[in-house]
């Protein structure tokens, strides 16, 4: 991991419906961008969901990415606890490594 | 010196100018027109100077007869034209609102360290506001399920909602016939399926459910009243405090915009409120101390109220259960336009119950139960006594006990429901055919919207042998955002359900006869703006009743009067009359394969098998006058607007040479004398006006006339039928009088929408077609045979029908909550800009659909029925589309709506459980059939 920078990544998985929130906790963090995956499929706590559908953005599942540092990280991964508290989805922590670190500022 | 006819003239000339100067140079001052705005406002300031000449040039002429009078008029036109010189001069150097929040903006290091420390704070109110569903606004107003944040538990579980009519209703039905017993003990061992089991009882046999059905008959405390269509509750002055507050920051008056709107709501709200007298001194001084961010003014208005901790997401709650309507509007808002949020809106909220010294946490009284056992004992007793016809043995009393606690009364209103919907269910399956495709290929193929008022128009043109119809969502699966030819702004024509990604146009055909169109448009635009604007400013409404009042007094005469004559000349000289012959730029927007999946997709959806040699799309919209609600009343699939321009985007794909060979490689092939055009049906009239006539090629004419023909006489017929149940009108009335209401100002009832919608069925067309369905249905054409892998059905089952359960759960809950989740009746409704309504002059932001949607005096006219969804389609690929997609399984499951599904025509129908399928016990009875 020579010249590479320690940071955290979250990946949230949460109904569609729901992403506007995460994302607007991702923002107030000071995470300078995530990454936005919709109409993921899988298999979880609910049973199976299918993926994208033609006509349905709405009832699908999305994956927000987003790696900010250690210090920061701490709040946000609370404040998405207290979100899924009441709806359905996953929240994975991970540490992982960038190359610019001045991206994630 | 000027003589007084010389005087008089000039006064009218000026009163002429004045009018014109203030209307164009407002329009030109506050829109972006090209014309520099300052043009604009030396319009508006020698406005002025044209007022007070006015009262200057009069003062010779009014002294020698009243000298007090003449002084007193020249003092008032002095004043209006400085009045209105300083508002000029004060949106002149008003600045321009700009967003400071923006999530993309970067956030001033100061704010950094608040931001982190809020953060949990808006987490919890984001969880707090989970439940709330977004409201959207009125003119593009979509029927959603109320209670949508609350599908993934079981239907009836939400607290404070009434989920069923009172039980009075059930058994007025059950006395009438409406629903019989044999209903009621079907829905019995459905519920319950121990019910089923025999019995016993002094002697004779019988079973469980019949027992059960007996004490349902025989309930004591069955007199309960029904639902009013109560208008205002009683309202907090918080609630009515706040509510005038986002009513001024969220439709600002377009002259005079809310000073520091550019801070946000709580940003303007902390630097106005100081001034706001209506609130105590203490509160105002409070105020000013306020720190800046609504983050912090929340967690200390919490401190202050001594919440902290787990109970803060409850308290949260609690409040947004406040103004539940301004609350959903503002979830919207956030997410769409952005600015606004709800802990700007808890914040302020929040901050004035901490300062006013009010309570958090209004407690809901509970009232002393009787014990079950003593109410089951009582019950029992009396069902003992209806059996045994006497004095009943404790041994029996005893045993009805045990079948009865099994159903406890808490059970028993979503019972009654079940029986009434399958009361419903049970004629309407029966009536469905065992149908076998038709061969020949028909003279007109007609695609309709899913929507229930399709299926009338639809039934009337089929009763031509050579006309052949289908359903289809009526965005025809071209989602699109769509703007008029030089027009200003845009339109979300797609199902709510998706984000507009490609923006359609129009293109003139003839570009000179265009600029003309155009420019006759625009002047009167103008003339159109000017009006209003002279209308609503603060002092011009004089100079304008002066000088155009005899107009508009004449116009309101013949609107009242010949509603349909006034509609026939406005027409006529409206300049949409003369728009300019267009093609949309469906070529511009979508790539040519998108094109080519577009309409592969939509022939598959609707079992599209054969191509006639004309094929009509009809997309729907509904006109009426003076209603707030119009775009209710509108296409649902185009996100509550007229569904013309996805229907022509679709004509124009499926008419392309090249769409066509990438389908026939696909193995679809149109034949090349196949020709689609688009129409639009007129829900209000019945009435299908062609689209792009321009486009019809010279072989296809006569087919089209021919058609039309025959549509003028279905919709003559149609309209003949909707006639009996429309209030007012009776088994003489024409359909003239009918159509009529669309111009009627006065109408509250221009139509009916989709009042008793209660099903949905999915399948070929043979299986219905001959049926009335009385306009309740969804139809959506499906063939399996041309769907192998089951996408088409997926498509179909978490879209159109996810689309018609929130309609149908709009006017579920607005029936049953009129006060509360509907909007109340229409003749008291105040528009808030754009955004929705109040009733009268206070209150919340109304939600749902207005008493005029759902009943008539205190009457329900809706019947609440749960969607009831009809599939035909292989049983195992609809239950595999069901086990991948949590949505379905959450409203089927938790009982929202229903299932019933065979796989072929000769197959038998099926119920989906949560726990697999289960065969009818019922076999289809023959009376009630809908023929």
């Amino acid at each position: 991991m020579k010249n590479l920078t320690r940071m955290t990544r979250l990946e949230v998985i949460v109904p569609a419906r729901d992403a506007p929130a995460i994302r607007e906790l991702i923002s107030s963090a000071g995470a300078t961008g995530y990454t936005s995956v919709s109409g993921v499929s899988g298999i979880g706590h609910h049973g199976p969901h299918s993926g994208a559908l033609l006509f349905n953005e709405y009832d699908t599942l999305t994956m927000l990415i987003t790696v900010l540092p250690e210090d920061r990280a701490e709040a946000l991964i609370d404040a998405v606890r207290e979100l899924l508290s009441m709806s359905s989805g996953v929240m994975f922590v991970a540490d992982t490594y960038v190359s610019r670190p001045e991206y994630f500022q | 010196m000027f003589t007084p006819r010389t005087t008089a003239r000039t006064v009218g000339i000026l009163l002429l100018a004045a009018f014109v100067l203030y209307g164009v140079g407002n329009s030109l001052a506050t829109t972006s027109s090209g014309i520099p705005s300052t043009v604009g406002l030396v319009m508006m300031l020698l406005n002025s100077a044209a007022v007070i000449a006015i009262g200057v040039l009069m003062l010779p002429i009014l002294r020698p007869h009243a000298p007090a009078i003449a002084i007193g008029y020249l003092a008032t036109r002095i004043f209006e034209g400085t009045f209105l010189a300083v508002g000029t001069i004060a949106l002149h150097l008003h600045p321009k609102p700009h967003r400071l929040d923006s999530p993309t903006a970067p956030r001033p290091k100061h704010l950094e360290r608040t931001a982190r420390m809020s953060l949990l704070l808006r987490a919890q109110v984001a969880t707090a506001a989970h439940d709330v569903v977004p409201a959207w606004p009125l003119d593009s107003f979509i029927a959603v399920n109320p209670l949508a944040g609350a599908e993934s538990r079981p239907f009836g579980s939400s607290a404070g909602v009434s989920h069923t009519r009172p039980i009075a209703d059930y058994l007025a039905d059950l006395e009438r016939g409406r629903i019989t017993l044999d209903d009621l003990t079907t829905a019995l061992e459905r519920r319950v399926p121990a019910l089923s089991r025999s019995l016993t009882i002094d002697g004779r046999p019988t079973t469980a459910s019949h027992i059960a059905a007996l004490d349902l008959t025989m309930r004591a405390d069955a007199a309960a009243p029904a639902p009013r269509p109560a208008d205002e509750l009683d309202p907090d002055p918080v609630d009515d405090y706040l509510s005038a507050w986002l009513s001024a920051y969220l439709s600002p008056d377009p002259l005079w915009a809310m000073p520091h709107r550019d801070r946000g709501f709580y940003g303007a709200w902390r630097a106005l409120a100081p001034g706001d007298r209506s609130l105590p001194r203490r509160v105002r001084r409070r105020i000013r101390e306020l720190p800046a961010e609504p983050d912090l003014a929340l967690a200390d208005a919490l401190a202050a109220l001594g919440v902290s901790g787990s109970s803060t997401t409850e308290v949260l709650r609690t409040h947004l259960r406040s103004l539940p309507g301004w609350v959903g509007h503002i979830k919207w808002r956030a997410e769409k336009v952005g600015d606004v949020d709800l802990t700007s809106y808890l914040a302020v909220r929040l901050t004035l119950i901490a300062e006013l010294g009010r309570g958090t946490s209004p407690s809901e009284a509970t009232r002393p139960k009787p014990s079950a056992l003593e109410e089951t004992l009582a019950r029992a007793e009396r069902v003992a006594r209806e059996i045994v016809g006497g004095d009943p043995d404790p041994d029996v009393v005893a045993l009805i006990a045990r079948v009865l606690a099994e159903h406890p009364p808490t059970e028993h209103p979503l019972t009654w429901q079940l029986t009434y919907e399958e009361s419903y269910r049970r004629p309407l399956l029966a009536g469905l055919q065992v149908a076998e495709p038709p061969e020949d290929r028909p003279r007109v193929q007609l695609v309709m919207c899913i929507d229930p008022r399709s299926e009338g128009m639809r039934r009337q043109l089929e009763r031509d042998d050579d006309v052949e119809t289908f359903g289809f969502a009526g965005f025809f699966g071209v989602p699109i955002r769509f703007s008029r030819y030089a027009a200003r702004g845009a339109v979300d024509a797609l199902p709510a359900l998706l984000a507009p990604r490609h923006h359609v146009s129009e293109r003139p055909v003839d570009e000179a006869g265009a600029d003309r169109s155009v420019s006759a448009g625009r002047r009167w635009d103008a003339l159109a703006s000017a009006t209003r604007v002279a209308d609503e400013a603060t002092a011009t409404p004089f100079a304008l009743a002066e000088t155009a009042g005899w107009f508009y007094r004449a116009r309101s005469a013949l609107r009242t009067l010949a509603p349909g004559l006034d509609g026939r000349l406005a027409r006529l000289l409206s300049p949409g009359r003369r728009a300019p012959a267009t093609e949309v730029t469906v070529a511009d927007s979508f790539t040519p394969e998108e094109r080519v999946s577009l309409a592969e997709t939509a022939v598959r959806m609707m079992g599209l098998d054969r191509f006639a040699p004309l094929i009509v799309l009809a997309g729907h919209g509904s006109l009426s006058t003076n209603n707030l609600y119009e775009s209710a009343l509108d296409c649902g699939a185009c996100g509550g607007n007229p569904g013309a321009a996805n229907a022509r985007a679709a004509a124009s794909i499926f008419n392309d040479p090249l769409v066509r060979s990438s389908l026939r490689e696909r193995g679809i092939d149109i034949p090349d004398d196949t020709h689609f055009v688009a129409a639009e049906h007129n829900t209000v009239t019945d009435e299908l006006r062609m689209l792009d006539p321009h486009l019809i090629p010279a072989t296809h004419a006569a087919r089209v006339q021919e058609f039309l023909s025959q549509q003028r006489d279905a919709g003559d017929r149609l309209t003949v039928e909707r006639a009996s149940l429309l209030p007012g009108s009776h088994s003489r009335t024409t359909p003239a009088q009918v159509r009529r209401r669309a111009h009627d100002w006065a109408e509250v009832y221009p139509e009916l929408g989709l009042l008793g919608n209660a099903a949905m069925i999915i399948g070929p067309r043979e299986i219905s077609r001959g049926c009335d369905l009385e306009r309740r249905v969804f139809l959506h054409s499906y063939r399996a045979d041309m769907d192998p892998d089951g996408t088409a059905l997926e498509t179909i089952m978490t879209a159109p029908l996810i689309v018609a359960q929130w309609i149908n759960h709009q006017y579920y809950f607005s029936a049953l909550n009129p006060a509360t989740l509907g909007a109340g009746t229409k003749t008291v409704h105040n528009a808030i800009g754009t955004i929705g309504v109040l009733s009268g002059h206070g209150g919340d932001l109304r939600r749902g659909l207005p008493w005029q949607s759902v009943g008539l005096g205190s009457d329900l006219l809706h019947e609440p029925l749960r969607l009831s969804v009809i599939v035909q389609a292989p049983i195992d690929r609809i239950g595999r589309i069901i086990s991948g997609n949590q949505v379905l399984r959450n409203l089927l499951d938790n009982e929202w709506i229903s299932l019933t599904a065979r796989s072929t025509s000769a197959s038998p129908w099926l119920r989906y459980t949560a726990y697999g399928w289960d065969s009818l016990d019922h076999t289809p009875h023959t009376e009630g059939q809908q023929q």
